[in-house]
């Protein structure tokens, strides 16, 4: 039998268009995307596995390690409530400046970092519209590690909403009043029916606003003040020991978030499926 | 004021026994807007204890909006909503007691059919000992439990109904609430879970509201049927004398086929053209020389070559055969009534049977006709033959009025 299947197969000319059009894009990708990738793994490695983890083990690289993560995590929980509230609200309401507010929402992604790190500074600075009002009692904000978490809940303040928006959306309405003909509360029916179903935008979402929140770069720089071991964060600790010319310090903490960001990409990319149904 | 009160019981319960079967859910004079489009208009109606009662009518009659009012997802403009006695109109869904099954199921997809039947019991903080219970005595009678453990993206569209319905017995509504339950489902399945329904309703002797647009699943559905045109009821009543006793033009032409004749109301009998038909004429309803119409079902016509028609039918007009096809079960004719085909008909042989499929306002515009395979086998009829119509029964509705002014049948 098997020898009856080559000769009923339709043959057809070589088509050159497909090895040669895959060749054409990794080619492109090569000096884009993985050449830089794999340098940085180049360098850091090249002086030998116990430089790199002694530049990975300096107090001040941990330090900026730590504060990245401190902040991006309360960053992210902030935003993913305030997310799902909003995209709450949004969705199952209609009422005047509706999609004004979505607008609003989504504003921050399109306003560069340091526009938006200036910004804060302004409004909770000492001389700021707010942060005038605060000085004079000791209260500052700026330049502490609560400066960084404003600053990435306002960088990564729609990526949650994003996610969660269109998924309330599609979600059928009747299941909630399902639930609510067969007597359960309103909270009840959230945490019963409405979560569940949202569980996998939260977890995207969340994923997404970590990962931008621990890169961010632009505005912590401009309201975190850069004070290494106690302002610094990851991003900043590697501009700072590259301007130090500390290549290699620069460069472990490099790899680190290179490899942090691999592995928050593949959990979105492979556990898709995992995060849509049970 | 104890003896008062008791007088008081003791009137009640005097009234009680009056009134038959205490409804179990009621309906009274709701009306409802949505922006400054009325969408229904004053309805009421009852259903008793384990009746099935369908809501009939086209797409956006306002059948829904009728059962999602009921259901507490929906606030009546004005109007009340009665449940065993007791006003719920202010009542919140969720504390309404009602079952909904919804037109898609609603089902919960992250839960399986254990757990989407359990769910009403779970939020009343049952014990879980009662709820597997319960889940277990619901699985058993909806015949699902080897698929407890699956969800309902897994199940086909009859079982996720009765999953739905399952988790609506769990705890023991008041009323269940079908809305379009055949809808999503084809034809073959459709018979077949109608007939699953009707038999676990009268099991579970829970009264149940339909909602529907098809007038089979009405008929074989219904205890009663309430025919909803632009947000009135047309008419409710049995199945049977809704499609023999069309109150309306519109129940007559929703609910079935119908010939829809006008005419003129005489002394004993009612014209139409060339035509007259004997019939006991209400003088209460109808004045002599009064337009009316005329409306019979095709099974009700009898048709016959010669003059001569079986006893009890009365004699109508002569007709000719204008086309025949064949549809099937049986043959349908197109016929168109005859000027010239005179009116004395007497008792004679062989009846053949009529269905017309269009509404027809005048005795110029043809009338449509089926007739069943023996007769079809023992007559052929060709076109251009001369045949003469009688009819078993017909009723008369008065021109230009509005539902239910007057209905006059004759049998």
């Amino acid at each position: 039998m098997s020898s009856m299947i080559p000769t009923m197969r339709h043959v057809r000319g070589f088509d050159v268009a497909r090895p040669l059009s895959i060749g054409m894009l990794v080619l492109m990708m090569l000096p884009l995307v993985f050449l830089p990738l794999a340098s940085i793994f180049l360098f850091g490695t090249s002086q030998g596995l116990t430089s790199f983890m002694e530049s990975l083990t300096a107090p001040e690289a941990v330090f900026a390690l730590k504060l990245s993560m401190v902040t991006s995590f309360w960053a992210t929980l902030f935003n993913v409530i305030f997310g799902l509230f909003a995209a709450y609200v949004l969705s199952r309401y209609n009422f005047w400046g509706r999609n004004a507010l979505i607008v609003t929402i989504s504003l921050p992604t399109a306003i560069p970092t340091a526009v938006a790190g200036f910004a804060l500074l302004l409004l909770w600075g000492p001389y700021g519209t707010l942060g005038r009002f605060l000085a004079p009692h000791g209260i500052q904000t700026m330049f502490t590690a609560g400066a960084i978490i404003l600053a990435n809940i306002f960088v990564t303040f729609p990526l949650a909403f994003g996610v969660i928006k269109p998924v309330f959306d599609t979600m059928s309405r009747s299941l909630e009043e399902a639930s609510a003909t067969i007597g359960a509360t309103r909270v009840q029916t959230f945490w019963h029916v409405t979560l569940p179903s949202l569980r996998g935008a939260i977890v995207s979402g969340a994923l997404l606003t970590f990962a931008r929140a621990v890169g961010e770069f632009g505005s912590t720089i401009l309201v975190s003040g850069n004070l290494a071991g106690r302002t610094q964060t990851a991003p900043l600790y590697i501009f700072a020991k590259f301007n130090e010319g500390q290549i290699e310090a620069a460069n472990a903490i490099a790899i680190v978030l290179a490899l942090f960001s691999f592995l928050i990409f593949s959990v979105l990319f492979f556990a898709r499926d995992w995060l849509d149904v049970d | 004021m104890a003896q008062v009160a008791r007088s008081m019981e003791k009137l009640i319960s005097a009234d009680a026994k009056d009134i038959q079967p205490p409804a179990a859910a009621s309906v009274v004079g709701v009306s409802k807007f949505f922006g400054k489009t009325s969408v229904l208009q004053n309805i009421s109606f009852d259903v008793a204890e384990g009746e099935a009662l369908v809501l009939l009518g086209a797409s956006g009659s306002g059948k829904t909006t009728i059962l999602r009012i009921i259901a507490g997802l929906e606030q009546p403009y004005t109007g009340k909503i009665m449940i065993h006695g007791k006003d719920v109109t202010e009542l919140p869904a969720r504390e309404r007691g009602v079952g909904v099954i919804f037109q898609s199921y609603a089902l919960f997809p992250k839960m399986t059919v254990e757990k989407n039947i359990g769910y009403g019991l779970r939020i009343r903080k049952r014990k879980r000992k009662e709820i597997k219970k319960t889940v277990e005595e619901l699985l058993s009678l909806v015949q699902l439990e080897e698929h407890r453990k699956k969800y309902p993206s897994q199940l086909s569209g009859g079982q996720q109904q009765r999953v739905a319905i399952a988790r609506t017995l769990a705890y023991d509504p008041e009323v269940l609430l079908f809305d379009e339950p055949f809808g999503a489902l084809d034809a073959q399945t459709r018979t077949r879970l109608r007939r699953e329904i009707r038999d676990l309703l009268k099991k579970v002797n829970v009264p149940a509201i339909f909602i529907t647009h098809d007038q089979e699943e009405a008929l074989e559905l219904g205890d009663r049927i309430a025919v909803i045109n632009v947000g009135n009821i047309e008419q409710i009543g049995t199945p049977a004398e809704v499609y023999n006793n069309p109150a309306t033009e519109y129940v007559a032409t929703f609910l079935g086929a119908a010939n829809i004749l006008e005419g003129v109301v005489r002394k004993d009998y009612v014209e139409f053209g060339g035509a007259k038909i004997a019939a006991r004429i209400d003088s209460e309803k109808f004045t002599e020389g009064q337009p009316v119409k005329l409306i019979f079902r095709p099974e009700d016509v009898a048709l016959s070559m010669t003059q001569e028609l079986p006893s009890g039918h009365s004699c109508f007009a002569g007709a000719i055969v204008e086309e025949t096809s064949f549809v099937g079960a049986y043959e349908r004719l197109r016929l168109r009534l005859d000027p010239a085909g005179g009116n004395s008909c007497d008792t004679g042989d062989t009846p053949y049977y009529l269905t017309t499929e269009t509404p027809e306002s005048q005795t110029a515009k043809p009338i449509i006709a089926t007739r069943p395979k023996p007769e079809t086998m023992a007559v052929k009829l060709r076109r251009g033959d001369r045949v003469f119509i009688g009819l078993t029964s017909f009723t008369l509705l008065p021109k230009d009025l509005r539902p239910m002014a007057g209905t006059e049948t004759s049998r």
